[in-house]
């Protein structure tokens, strides 16, 4: 397994998602790569701020224009 | 058998006032969030969260039930919010390509050592979400095309697993997983220009 290989199963090694033999295989290969650790470390991270900072919550004002919006229409 | 949602929602459909308030209650945020995500604007996504509803009281008698309420839900808003990001396309949102990894031919990826083992993950969080960083990753969030946006959020907000992003948005799992990984190495690279390697 090379590095390109590594950065292909990403995806699916983070969810916990690949067969044991292939995480081992991957496992294996992070041990001995410092750049592939660098970058998982950083692909983990960086889902994680991601996460934080695309998740925007609905103001209470306008939830509560959005209910008088519908109720009326539904009226 | 009817389930308690599919019920809510032929009540809805139906003029009832309360089964109405009870699905915005229990979807409300997660379509705001999916509309804000997808178009990065609070007033889009308030419209998109108007017409999502309006669907659902107009359409969802004619809902069969045989998807998860969830799901449709937010594959009616994907495609109200992908509509209404039609033609709004903007110049930031560029491809992907110069964010993604380039590699060697013996398959390592290629660039200056100190970048490729750059490691700024174990900063604080404080400091990650707030003033340069914050802005670097809002920005590059912009910069996304509004179709990665989506499985960005459906998946890593809303953690939804591959095979219900795939069914929100009606696309592949392949198609899900190839997306949300290319937006991930985007953000992680733009990130990474800024904030390694250390000097």
């Amino acid at each position: 397994m090379v590095c390109r290989d590594v950065n292909g199963l990403l995806v699916d090694y983070v969810d916990g998602a690949l067969p044991p033999e292939v995480a081992a295989a991957l496992e294996h290969h992070l041990a001995g790569c410092e750049p592939c650790r660098a970058y998982l470390a950083t692909y983990r991270k960086t889902r994680a701020l991601g996460a934080r900072v695309a998740r925007v919550e609905m103001p209470d004002e306008m939830r509560a224009r959005l209910r008088q919006f519908l109720l009326e229409r539904l009226g | 058998m009817m389930s308690d949602e599919h019920l809510l929602l032929k009540e809805a459909a139906g003029g009832d006032a309360s089964a109405l308030e009870a699905l915005m209650s229990r979807y409300g945020s997660r379509v705001y969030r999916l509309a804000h995500g997808i178009t990065r604007n609070s007033a889009d996504a308030e419209e998109i969260v108007q017409d999502v509803f309006l669907q659902m009281v107009r359409k969802g008698g004619a809902f069969e039930g045989r998807a998860a309420l969830g799901s449709w839900i937010y594959r009616v808003t994907t495609n109200v919010a992908l509509n209404k990001r039609r033609g709004k396309r903007r110049e930031v949102e560029t491809s992907l390509e110069e964010c993604l990894p380039t590699w060697e031919a013996d398959g390592h990826r290629s660039g200056p050592r100190a970048f490729l083992v750059a490691d700024w993950s174990g900063r604080p969080d404080a400091e990650l979400l707030s003033g340069e960083a914050r802005r670097i990753l809002e920005e590059a969030i912009d910069r996304l095309p509004e179709h990665y946006r989506a499985v960005l959020v459906l998946k890593d907000v809303e953690e939804l697993t591959n095979e219900d992003v795939a069914a929100s948005i009606g696309d592949s799992v392949s198609a899900v997983k190839t997306r949300l990984h290319r937006a991930r190495m985007a953000l992680r690279e733009l990130l990474t220009r800024r904030l390694g390697p250390q000097t």
